[in-house]
């Protein structure tokens, strides 16, 4: 399929991560014009540019962010897609965690998530103009609802960002701007990788290899999610298909917290 | 928390967590009749009575609330206890599973809800069993974890078209340990192994035991929550708090 998001100006924050680059691509493919925002033009995975355009942007900042919309303003004078897709990961018990790391990861998953929607919904209203609704994705996550060990600010953030996304459909639904979440499970990025070779992971000192099989063996569906996965349902929830799906958190994670836990031997 | 000069109905209250909630019940201060499909337990309590009945036929679900009235006058508590499960996914399943399983579960309250309500006093209380398997599911448990989601939505009606006279609340068990887990647990490989895995998946690092639901529900039926209804509270030790895939047991 391919046109979905023909004639569309769409924003991905964290645009050149795993999941982020992923989406950028769907979106290209899709006809729009594709505005990628990062830290630096590789990310933090080092991967080669896309043909979307790239903004330097760091998420907390607010200069930056209003610059950022300045420019997709001047250059295209309105954003029909906006993806929140920036946003890290501490892997630690609260004890662990210092307020540092705990102000930082508010920053970024929260802040990250509400000043790039607050200061892109000017040109949203413009997007909506067109008779198209608008449409905004945030991250959430599977832990937004249960937790995993050692992950205790990521899982408040990503509750944070659930609840949030309610509130903002609430808000701007009248205005022609969808609000919803995107919920992942576990998807096969550097972000994950880190956690399960990670020394506060638990995993065990097993294998990467035999870490992610053990992984996958839980998943109803024998399989860990690709960025491309995700991408797909970013790229529905963006067009014009969803344009009654609004406020909602769409899991995503292979029937993984459908199931009671599951036994093993 | 008193519940002198009430009277309660648990269903099921042979074993496990109907036993327990209808000896918790009687230990705060409540007439309590429960019933069962066979003869009455030689170790219930003497004051406890007994009715012989089959919760998934009307007329028997009539029976217990008749005699109890008979026994202690008007019914002010229910705890539909009294439930079956059936270990096998939805295509091995027999339409006698069905009728088992639903009969019990979802026919069973319904019968016993519809009975209750027009008896009970005002200030009445309904507590139904669901299990954190209406919410996720346990593999191979099909028709059970489908008719706990039935009790759960079940409960929210009752309260909306009861209340403000009677309220309705359902609590979600995990895993306690009773003979019905005990026969899940028979289906693993190595059973041994099995519940030592699935105890470290619990915060709490135990099973549930029967009289940690009795005490919720002993709050549930009590006028300390008399505010509370339509509402479902999962007793799991922590169990569906956690991501399905924890590290730390690998």
């Amino acid at each position: 399929m391919t046109g979905m998001l023909k004639g569309c100006v769409a924003l991905v924050t964290g645009g050149r991560g795993g999941i982020g680059r992923a989406i950028c691509a769907r979106f290209l493919r899709e006809g729009a014009t594709v505005y990628a925002a990062d830290l630096s033009d590789t990310g933090s995975t080092g991967n080669a540019p896309d043909a979307s355009r790239f903004i330097q942007l760091d998420v907390t900042c607010e200069a930056e962010t209003r610059a950022a919309m300045d420019r997709i303003a001047a250059e295209e004078g309105r954003l029909d897609v906006l993806v929140n897709a920036a946003g890290i990961e501490i892997e630690h018990t609260i004890e662990q965690t210092s307020l540092e790391d705990w102000n930082r990861i508010f920053a970024i998953n929260v802040t990250g998530t509400f000043l790039p929607s607050k200061y892109a919904l000017p040109l949203l209203r413009k997007g909506a103009a067109g008779g198209r609704m608008a449409s905004v994705i945030n991250f959430g996550s599977y832990d937004g609802f249960i937790a995993d060990p050692g992950l205790a600010a990521y899982c408040a953030t990503k509750g944070a960002v659930h609840a949030l996304t309610r509130a903002m459909a609430c808000d701007h639904g009248s205005e022609g701007i969808r609000v919803n979440a995107i919920c992942p499970g576990y998807v096969d990025t550097p972000m994950l990788r880190s956690f399960f070779s990670g020394a506060g992971s638990g995993a065990g000192g097993g294998s990467l290899d035999t870490v992610l099989d053990q992984v996958k063996a839980v998943h109803p569906t024998r399989t860990c999610g690709t960025p491309e996965d995700i991408a797909n349902l970013v790229n529905w929830l963006a067009s014009d298909e969803a344009r009654y799906a609004s406020g909602q958190l769409w899991v995503l994670d292979g029937g993984l917290s459908a199931q009671v836990q599951q036994m093993k031997f | 928390m008193t519940l002198s000069g009430k009277t309660a109905i648990v269903t099921g209250g042979g074993r496990g967590i109907g036993r327990a909630t209808v000896e918790r019940l009687r230990a705060a201060g409540a007439n309590v009749a429960t019933c069962g499909r066979g003869a009455r337990p030689a170790d219930l309590g003497e004051a406890v009575l007994w009715v012989q009945a089959d919760v998934a036929l009307g007329t028997d679900a009539e029976r217990i609330v008749v005699a109890t009235r008979a026994q202690f006058g008007p019914a002010d508590i229910l705890v539909n206890n009294a439930g079956v499960q059936v270990e096998k996914p939805l295509t091995d399943t027999t339409d006698e599973d069905w009728d088992r399983v639903i009969g019990a579960n979802c026919r069973g309250t319904f019968n016993m809800c519809r009975a209750f309500i027009p008896q009970a006093p005002e200030g009445g209380s309904i507590v139904n069993l669901g299990s954190i398997s209406g919410e996720v599911a346990d593999p191979s448990m099909a028709i059970y974890n489908a008719s706990k989601g039935f009790v759960h939505a079940l409960t929210r009606s009752i309260a909306i078209d009861h209340g403000p006279r009677i309220r309705c609340n359902a609590v979600r068990p995990g895993w306690i340990m009773t003979e019905m887990v005990e026969a899940g647990f028979s289906l693993a490989r190595d059973p041994e192994r099995a519940r030592e895995d699935a105890v470290a998946r619990h915060a709490m690092r135990r099973f549930g035991r029967p009289e940690d639901v009795a005490e919720a529900i002993l709050w549930l039926v009590s006028d300390a929550s008399g505010f509370v209804t339509g509402q479902c509270f999962t007793i799991d030790g922590g169990l569906t708090s956690a991501s399905p895939l924890q590290p730390g047991l690998f």
